[in-house]
């Protein structure tokens, strides 16, 4: 009886110690990364849309039916991210992923200057750079601050209903994640 | 020497069946550590940001979400109505009540997967707060059924489970910790397709 107790004890022991093990390490382990998806389609520096065209799962997913979203891989060891369209869509936003996949820095149209998509990624350095004299092209510029050496910018548009479709398109043939 | 066999494998297997069966539920079930809870409504604030709990963590980890930042808005997702049921695709349910400020708001029928739900016909299983017909003084009311209704209607066809997933776009609800402070509207099963 006394043997079975411990036989029990010991296991749960063990159970416990192999649920926080997998809690752990399954960040560490998971082979579902947008980061190396990504980088499986398109260099950086470049503008994937995500959507049902992609041949990865993970980009093919589609998390809302009147969202459009597009993704750029970054690094700022590079220089400045400027992320930018000419076009004016009803509603935008776009979320700054670090290399884990965790959301570091969001916004939305609200922030822009008149509702425009006009950003810099920087990090510390740079914005202190930028601070000595910011250059007249950027002067309206949306900053974005992080931490970050490589990262995911995910930008997302509404889309109301089939008709704005056009503009919508038109803003991600636009839109461009160039270096400074 | 076969008891000591027996010993380690004994404790062998609930080690690693109770060690992984456990992690397995806490991040499959829709209600579990750092979610928070309106009604039927469920969603998890801090998920995908560095303040997440190690289950938000590793939910997210697993499946490579891109999750919604503050400023883009939070979701809130069903899988069963107010009383408790689980959401069928073969039912139909009312959606009533009021709704937290937000600038505007998206509602879609998903399965288990994720996966956004066929609709029949020309009809698509979504809506948004800009195409609603909105009653002066009334709250909203919203239909989610397999047939035609009047007013507010999501069309849903098949049987099986669903999730009704609701994103409230640019929201101050999911700045700080008042998530689970406000109103969320209630889902009523009016009947079900024998």
């Amino acid at each position: 009886m006394l043997r079975l107790l411990h036989m029990i004890l010991l296991g749960l022991f063990g159970a416990a110690a192999i649920h926080i093990a997998i809690l752990f390490l399954l960040p560490t382990y998971s082979e579902r990364d947008v980061w190396s998806a990504m980088a499986n389609e398109s260099g950086l520096n470049e503008f994937v849309r995500l959507g049902e065209d992609n041949a990865d799962p993970l980009l093919a997913e589609r998390q809302n039916p009147f969202f459009d979203a597009a993704a750029c891989r970054f690094d700022l060891e590079n220089g400045m991210t400027r992320i930018a369209s000419g076009d004016t869509v009803p509603f935008w936003s776009f979320s700054v992923y670090d290399r884990d996949g965790f959301n570091v820095f969001n916004v939305n149209d609200r922030s822009a200057t008149e509702r425009g998509l006009d950003a810099l990624i920087v990090n510390a350095a740079q914005l202190l750079e930028l601070r000595k004299g910011v250059p007249e092209t950027l002067a309206t510029s949306l900053i974005a601050q992080t931490e970050l050496g490589e990262g995911t910018v995910v930008v997302r548009v509404f889309v109301p209903d089939s008709s704005w479709q056009a503009v919508v398109d038109s803003f991600f043939e636009n839109l461009r994640c160039e270096p400074l | 020497m076969l008891k000591t066999v027996f010993f380690v494998a004994f404790v062998l297997l609930i080690a690693l069946g109770g060690g992984a069966g456990s992690a397995w539920l806490a991040l499959e079930s829709t209600r579990t550590v750092g979610s928070v809870e309106i009604g039927p409504w469920v969603t998890f604030p801090k998920q995908g940001t560095h303040d997440a709990d190690p289950y938000s963590r590793a939910r997210s980890a697993r499946l490579g979400l891109l999750t919604l930042g503050q400023a883009e808005g939070i979701v809130l997702v069903a899988a069963s109505d107010s009383a408790g049921r689980p959401l069928l695709r073969e039912c139909s349910y009312r959606l009533e009540g009021d709704l937290p400020p937000a600038r505007f708001f998206t509602l879609h029928a998903t399965d288990p997967n994720r996966q956004i739900l066929p609709a029949p016909a020309r009809f698509t299983s979504s809506l948004h707060s800009q195409s609603l017909l909105w009653r002066h003084g009334r709250p909203l009311s919203v239909f989610v059924a397999p047939h035609p209704h009047a007013e507010n209607w999501l069309a849903i066809e098949g049987s099986g489970p669903m999730r009704l997933v609701l994103t409230l776009v640019d929201t101050p609800i999911s700045t700080g910790a008042r998530v689970g402070e406000t109103d969320m509207p209630t889902i009523t099963r009016t009947g079900c397709d024998a």
